[in-house]
């Protein structure tokens, strides 16, 4: 394992004791006294009227203390972050198998399963829609009342007609992507506490605590101040647990019995009813004139919504920016459709569409490589974007040369002989690369606010507080690090507070790679004003002039004693009227006004080597070597963390996993036939390379690196096979049949 | 309605069921609980001992995220029922270390063998047992110990370091 990351700035996770003893209490390990448990009663048929529900046997069982329906919630009986289209509790229809239909509490676990089988539920079973092209059929069955389009994007620039007319060689294809799972270890869960005063503590897992409580307050028909969530620690998300999941029903069982309620999915029941990875099918039609230069690209993108929209619209919009990715072209035509079944919900899953789009796109740069006969590398620098050049909606970006820096970088890699073979003739060996830009926060014209505090607090500890989730992506060993580095103190002297309603403020949303960038930009802004109010205090206490001034270890130092400060930041807190600076500020965006078009990008390259048994159809990746810019690296073991683990990630998208859907019924119900991959899948031979450079004048600072490790991976697997066979693959996940009759097609086995 | 359908709506078995007296050592301490035979360890270590540094996740021995040693011997908590260690002793992640962090600890800590840390517990005491049985772990005997243990969040890498700057240590490669 090779890196270039300098690991000076190594520490131990803030959370890092907590974590390896097992101390750690998730908001899944809480109890509280007189708790009760509640199960969710989820729809039979993926889609069916329903005539009746009966729960008086249920009531009836000794243990149960509630058993609610669609009349017991009192506010909004929907939720969705972007469309809420949601029902919390189904009323006379259910649109697919994790619908909720009924809820209960009862004093233990199997007392409440027992009671869910207990409720009559009548049901008239309706058709099914388990694709988007049949939800797209002009006498399908509406599953909204607006219809089954829940959202269409769409972006052209030039002429395509004319410019396909100029080209030399041209490529289609349609690539296929599967419904993926996020695979976070802890399932959904928490506990909702009543309070005295009639409000509730949610203490459940989301990306973003305030908008949980806006959405609850609305379900709720109860003021957002009577709400408080708290969202962290957090076992794994990777953006599924952006939407509401257990919280509405954990809070209305909590409301309804003064109790506090726990609600902790089983594998199969998160399952059922979690977010997916949307399955989308991308047409792509690309051309050049002779010399390789891209003259024209159309793509039309279809997304399987499942039943309800959640982030969806957002994930095609991002899929529609990402499609020309960090090439220039001149004639462009893009058209995304998102499309509601009965499906599984799909929504905000790591990469956010980059992933699907840029197996199209990589795929596209592959094909007409091997067409025009050109080195892959050469075809994709002609076209490459410059640092000025204008963004992938033609709107104006920070300037950037990163993709040239990547892909030299890869370049240099590719001419590395690192060939491994065996002796096996049975064996054959390939590499491929791939690269992919991906855009940092929500865009424009989306609310993205950010913020933070800092503070000397009355303990004498310099306080930093967000509105961030700890997902497990190491973002308090951001904060630290980046405290450390901005104010000057120590390690001991900070308290990090987030992941609070009722104490943090408003960051936005532990999402689109966003954190480490607000976390830098916010102390930009604070660490002046923050260390000035310490400074004037501490000379006027002490009457040394505040130029001679500086925070450091423990306390304030006077420069040139290097004997220990001169006044701790505890004896400075005592007398420290207001130690506090707060800053609330827009994520940068590009000035011009293109719906969801980014402004700040992170860039990503992989190269990868594989080895395909021809007898078998086995391919198995033998080594990723991973090349980021994304500015300077602020946590080494975090960075390298993200862009493995997201790495990982995507080798299983491209090689195994698949949520599979039958007749929009899950298949797949746990980790037995759900295979993520284990320790046995991944190359030993791993290695991360950063590339911190900013462009010149860039004050935007380090980017979030939890989604550009993602999104390379997929082209470069599917390249490596075709160098290695000969073959192209336009199917995820990749199949041992689909190898074999490839193998055998070619005539590559002696006795076919 | 098939046998997989027929499973998953009948998930356990909810008629009531005889309690035993059960009699087991966790973590050196000695404990005596009334429970049903069949009832899950994980249930008894989560709920009744108040014990949650071992977690659950799929619980059907695919990921171990619950993984204890059960007189000494690497298992699932999972698939463990309540008079299959009666009698028997049991470490969990909060019997690793003490005062001091245990070594598979610190070199998870340094190297970054966790993220979210949801499944570390139980790759710890994985690690430890791997490395009990053989302190100089090659690649593929980190890949054969370590292939029940599902990570999502590392990828691996940060574990394959904390191993291997284990196994160097004791004099491996």
């Amino acid at each position: 394992m090779k890196s270039n990351i300098q690991v000076d700035k190594d520490r131990v996770r803030p959370d890092g004791v907590s974590k390896v003893t097992g101390s750690l209490k998730y908001l899944t390990d809480l109890t509280f006294p007189n708790m009760l448990y509640g199960k969710i009663l989820r729809s039979s048929h993926p889609h069916a009227k329903i005539l009746s529900i009966q729960t008086e046997e249920a009531e009836n069982l000794p243990g149960v203390e509630a058993v609610l329906t669609y009349k017991d919630v009192p506010g909004m009986n929907r939720f969705g972050m972007i469309i809420p289209d949601q029902p919390v509790l189904c009323e006379e229809r259910a649109r697919y198998v994790g619908d909720a239909v009924a809820a209960i509490a009862a004093t233990s676990i199997e007392i409440a399963e027992k009671a869910l089988k207990l409720i009559q539920v009548e049901y008239e079973v309706l058709p099914i829609i388990d694709t988007p092209e049949k939800a797209l059929l002009s006498n399908a069955i509406k599953l909204h009342p607006a219809g089954n389009i829940c959202h269409r994007s769409s972006y052209s620039n030039g002429n395509i007609t004319a410019a396909f007319e100029a080209c030399e060689a041209i490529v289609e294809e349609t690539y296929e992507l599967p419904r993926q799972l996020h695979g976070y270890m802890e399932t959904e869960g928490g506990v909702v506490v009543p309070q005295e005063d009639g409000g509730i503590y949610v203490y459940a897992a989301t990306q973003h605590g305030f908008k949980d409580r806006f959405q609850l307050s609305r379900i709720l028909g109860m003021p957002e101040t009577m709400i408080r969530i708290i969202s962290s620690p957090i076992g794994g998300s990777f953006g599924g647990k952006d939407e509401l999941n257990i919280q509405p029903y954990a809070a209305l069982l909590a409301l309804k019995t003064n109790c506090p309620v726990k609600i902790h999915n089983t594998r199969a029941e998160s399952i059922r009813a979690s977010l997916k990875r949307h399955p989308m099918k991308i047409t792509a039609k690309t051309g050049t004139d002779s010399t390789g230069k891209i003259l024209a690209h159309q793509v039309k993108i279809i997304a399987d919504k499942g039943a309800y929209a959640t982030l969806g619209p957002a994930v095609l919009d991002f899929a529609v920016e990402h499609a020309a990715g960090p090439y220039i072209i001149p004639n462009i035509e893009t058209e995304g459709i998102s499309v509601y079944t009965n499906n599984g919900v799909t929504g905000e899953f790591r990469g956010f569409g980059g992933n699907q789009i840029t197996f199209a796109l990589e795929g596209q740069l592959d094909r007409l490589a091997n067409v025009l006969d050109m080195d892959p590398i050469a075809l994709r620098r002609m076209n490459l974007r410059k640092a000025t050049d204008l963004g992938p909606l033609g709107h104006r970006i920070a300037p950037t040369d990163s993709a040239a820096l990547v892909l030299n970088e890869i370049q240099k890699l590719s001419e590395s002989s690192d060939h491994q073979q065996t002796a096996s003739k049975w064996k054959r060996f390939g590499s491929g690369i791939a690269i992919a830009m991906h855009g940092g926060g929500l865009g424009f014209g989306r609310l993205d606010s950010a913020g933070g505090r800092l503070s000397l607090n009355k303990e004498g500890k310099i306080e930093i507080s967000f509105g961030f989730e700890e997902c497990g992506q190491g973002l308090l060993s951001v904060i630290e690090n980046l405290v450390i580095e901005e104010v000057g103190c120590s390690p001991q002297d900070i308290k990090i507070v987030i992941g609070d309603t009722s104490v943090v403020p408003v960051s936005g949303s532990s999402t689109a790679s966003r954190g480490t960038s607000i976390v830098w930009q916010s102390l930009q802004k604070m660490k002046e004003p923050f260390k000035k109010k310490i400074v004037e205090h501490v000379s006027s206490v002490l009457s040394i002039p505040h130029e001679n001034l500086y925070l450091g270890d423990n306390g304030i130092w006077e420069i040139g004693k290097d004997n220990g400060p001169c006044m701790t930041y505890k004896e400075c807190a005592e007398g420290l009227q207001d130690g506090t600076v707060i800053t609330s500020f827009h994520f940068p965006v590009t000035p011009d006004a293109v719906n969801g078009g980014h402004f700040l990008y992170s860039f990503g390259g992989v190269k990868v080597n594989v080895e395909v048994d021809i007898l078998s159809g086995k391919v198995k990746v033998i080594s990723i070597n991973h090349v980021i810019s994304a500015g300077p690296v602020v946590s080494p073991n975090g960075f390298r963390g993200q862009i493995e683990g997201g790495g990982v990630m995507s080798l299983g998208y491209t090689m195994m996993e698949e949520v599979k859907m039958l007749k929009s019924q899950y298949v797949t119900h746990n980790f037995d036939s759900y295979l993520m991959p284990n320790i046995v899948d991944v190359p030993f031979d791993t290695n991360v390379y950063a590339i911190e450079d900013l462009y010149e004048g860039d004050n935007y600072g380090p980017r979030g690196v939890g989604e550009i490790g993602t999104i390379a991976i997929t082209p470069a697997i599917v390249k490596a096979i075709h160098d290695a066979i000969g073959c192209w693959v336009t199917k995820l996940p990749i199949s041992s049949e689909e190898i074999l009759e490839k193998v055998e097609s070619r005539g590559m086995l002696p006795w076919i | 309605m098939d046998l997989n359908n027929e499973v998953l709506e009948n998930p356990i078995a909810t008629n009531i069921e005889p309690m035993i007296k059960l009699t087991f050592t966790v973590n050196e301490e000695q404990y005596e609980i009334q429970t049903s035979p069949t009832e899950k360890l994980i249930h008894i270590l989560r709920e009744q001992l108040n014990l949650a540094g071992t977690k659950i996740s799929c619980g059907i021995g695919r990921c171990g995220a619950c993984s204890v040693l059960l007189d000494g011997e690497l298992v699932n908590a999972c698939l463990v029922m309540a008079y299959q260690v009666n009698g028997k002793s049991i470490t969990t992640i909060e019997g690793i270390g003490g005062v001091t962090f245990d070594e598979v600890q610190e070199a998870f800590l340094t190297e970054g063998g966790f993220q979210c840390g949801y499944c570390t517990s139980g790759m710890i005491i994985a690690v430890k047992y791997l490395l009990a049985l053989n302190p100089t772990p090659t690649e593929t005997d980190i890949k054969e110990a370590l292939a029940g243990n599902l990570c999502r969040c590392t990828g691996y890498g940060g574990i394959i370091r904390s191993v291997q700057s284990l196994s160097a240590k004791n004099g491996g490669i």
